[in-house]
């Protein structure tokens, strides 16, 4: 079966500086990746590459079976959706205007909104769970219900890859539970995921695979429990002389990085 | 029995939010209503209104049989008072809309017509017009008039091409540009006042025009300029929704299909143009395109569709009560109506940033 989303030798640069090199991986329907690495490697190019929002220097990327560069703008917003980092909104949009724009996809320049439009922002509000804010205005939202809006906003151009740009990003320990728990959610619905995550320890348990993009080394791909070891991340964190204590033990690393 | 629930509850979330939703549209329906009601009354009233006052009933008869007799209360009304009123009407509604579509673009509410540098432009082409081509006319526009669209257009041309770079134009330096192209422009216009050979007058007609006076134009001037603006805010309607999305950052509209690039391009070029257009007609009026989204925006809300009519049939009335009051206060001498939109416009403005006193997130 052809994978959701395909990276073939993909090589990027941001003028002389590059950023990676014959990148090579796949993301297969129904799965639940974790992106992650050190800061500055190229967490956010990666998944802006996938979004089709920039194009590779050289290499292939493609979304189930077709490269981004033949399919038309439209065409990729409606199979990959992506969970943008930095949001900010001028001006006092309430929650469903700003779903709303997440069917921009399917409309045409003259079209008005359909039903089946509107049953696609009422589910993405279900999902993300906030249907009660729908009329509240996103600026004066939490932290946590501002990540959550931004997910229905991406779940309501009904993508089959959705990508989340650090979701856990400056939430409260009981509002990452939340999101993760949303996260797999999601995946039984259908959405297959790719998540920039830099929070290591709630990996495991809610993504079905991690990949780790170190600076200047082969992509690493596997299971949670592969990838997530001392000694890989040590290395590919540049972690500082180790502590005793640290020595062999997982758990004990990981819950350094808190 | 739990999901039961839970699908009862969004069941009835949904039914309260269409209804709501519904009585949105409902509110917006009633805006655009009672707003085109006003617009008639203030046109009907403010035509009637001047040295020579004319009767309600008066006016709305000739208005309804649409035919100018010899008498002279006729002629005020068609000749004078109708194109001049209809013209307030016409650069209200371009420059409230223009100052939106720009305040959308920048993503920013303190945005006006004028912020790319489009006023410099038409100052420095209204000086060269005024100074050096007198006689000129054109479709019933004089050279002041038709070098100042042209000054417009091409001062807008000149701040974009410059702020391009690597087939981008990053809004913020589209911003700076336009600023310094604007201050050089305008101020290039004091050369002109050198060669002012005529006791000043020129210069405080130049002077005048720059801060906006709408003179009581030719009917063909105002055919072509409300084919114009029409032709603009028609290009609006599609702009409109794309602003929406554009809201929420270059980026993300990128990601769902937007092509940013020359979606850009269309919203500056529709705003400059209608902006231009409205010069040509009452000079650089300011604040109007200012205040008259921001008004809008209280009201309505962000949604760049449904602002675009109310803030066009706003910005008409608006405009026509104050050229009205410019020409009625202090009759039979005239104030510049850009002065009066300043003095009325700034302290309401200030009053509602007051008010809402809330932070604008850039």
């Amino acid at each position: 079966m052809t994978p959701l989303l395909e990276f073939e030798n993909v090589s990027f640069s941001f003028g002389s500086r590059s950023v990676f090199d014959n990148l090579s991986f796949t993301i297969e329907h129904g799965e639940r990746s974790a992106l992650i690495g050190p800061n500055g490697v190229g967490k956010t190019t990666l998944l802006r590459l996938a979004a089709g929002v920039i194009t590779s220097s050289s290499g292939a990327v493609s979304l189930a079976g077709r490269t981004v560069d033949t399919l038309r703008r439209g065409e990729a917003a409606r199979l990959v959706a992506k969970v943008p980092q930095r949001f900010e909104v001028p001006f006092d949009f309430t929650v469903e205007q700003i779903v709303e724009q997440g069917r921009t996809p399917y409309l045409g320049l003259f079209a008005a909104f359909q039903r089946h439009d509107r049953r696609a922002v009422d589910r993405a509000l279900e999902l993300a769970d906030v249907t009660s804010l729908r009329s509240r205005i996103f600026n004066e939202l939490s932290g946590g219900e501002r990540q959550r809006v931004k997910i229905a906003l991406a779940l309501a151009q009904e993508p089959r890859l959705l990508l989340l740009d650090e979701p856990t990003q400056s939430l409260d320990l009981g509002r990452k539970l939340e999101l993760l728990a949303l996260v797999r959610t999601l995946c039984h619905e259908g959405v297959t995921i790719l998540a920039a995550m830099h929070d290591l320890q709630l990996i495991e348990g809610t993504f079905s695979s991690v990949m780790l993009l170190e600076p200047n080394q082969e992509l690493r791909k596997g299971p949670p429990q592969d990838i997530l070891r001392a000694d890989i991340l040590e290395s590919a964190f540049n972690c500082p002389p180790r502590q005793p204590k640290l020595a062999g033990e997982n758990r004990a690393l990981l819950e350094k990085m808190l | 029995m739990e999901t039961e629930i839970k699908e009862a509850i969004s069941a009835d979330s949904r039914a309260d939010a269409r209804r709501h939703g519904f009585s949105d549209r409902a509110f917006f329906l009633l805006t655009i209503a009672f707003l085109l009601v006003a617009l008639a009354a203030v046109l009907v009233l403010s035509v009637g209104m001047g040295a020579v006052r004319i009767g309600v009933r008066e006016v709305l008869v000739s208005l309804l049989n649409w035919h100018s007799s010899d008498s002279t209360n006729s002629v005020i009304l068609f000749q004078i008072r109708l194109p001049r009123v209809l013209a307030s009407a016409l650069v209200g509604a371009a420059l409230s809309v223009a100052g939106l579509l720009f305040q959308g673009l920048f993503r920013n509410p303190m945005a006006d017509p004028y912020v790319i540098g489009t006023s410099g432009g038409a100052a420095l082409g209204a000086g060269l017009g005024l100074f050096l081509l007198p006689r000129f006319s054109f479709l019933g526009f004089g050279g002041t008039a038709s070098m100042a669209f042209f000054g417009a257009l091409a001062s807008m041309a000149l701040v974009y091409w410059l702020a391009r770079t690597g087939g981008r134009v990053p809004v913020i330096t589209l911003l700076l540009a336009g600023f310094a192209v604007s201050t050089m422009l305008s101020y290039s216009t004091y050369f002109l006042v050198i060669l002012d050979d005529n006791f000043g007058l020129r210069t405080r007609v130049l002077a005048a025009w720059l801060t906006g006076v709408i003179a009581v134009p030719r009917w063909t001037q105002l055919e072509v300029t409300s084919v114009m603006v029409g032709f603009g805010l028609a290009c609006c309607f599609p702009l409109a929704r794309r602003l929406n999305t554009l809201a929420l950052g270059d980026d993300y509209a990128r990601q769902v299909g937007v092509r940013v690039e020359r979606t850009h391009l269309a919203i500056i070029l529709t705003g400059s143009f209608i902006t231009a257009a409205a010069v040509s007609l009452g000079g650089v009026i300011s604040f109007v395109g200012l205040i008259v989204p921001h008004m809008a925006r209280l009201l309505m809300g962000p949604d760049h569709v449904r602002l675009l009519p109310v803030t066009a049939l706003a910005g008409a009335i608006f405009l026509i009560l104050t050229d009205t009051l410019a020409r009625t206060v202090l009759a039979p001498s005239e104030i510049p109506v850009g002065l009066l939109t300043a003095f009325i416009g700034g302290p309401f403005f200030l009053y509602l940033l007051r008010r809402t006193r809330r932070e604008y997130a850039l």
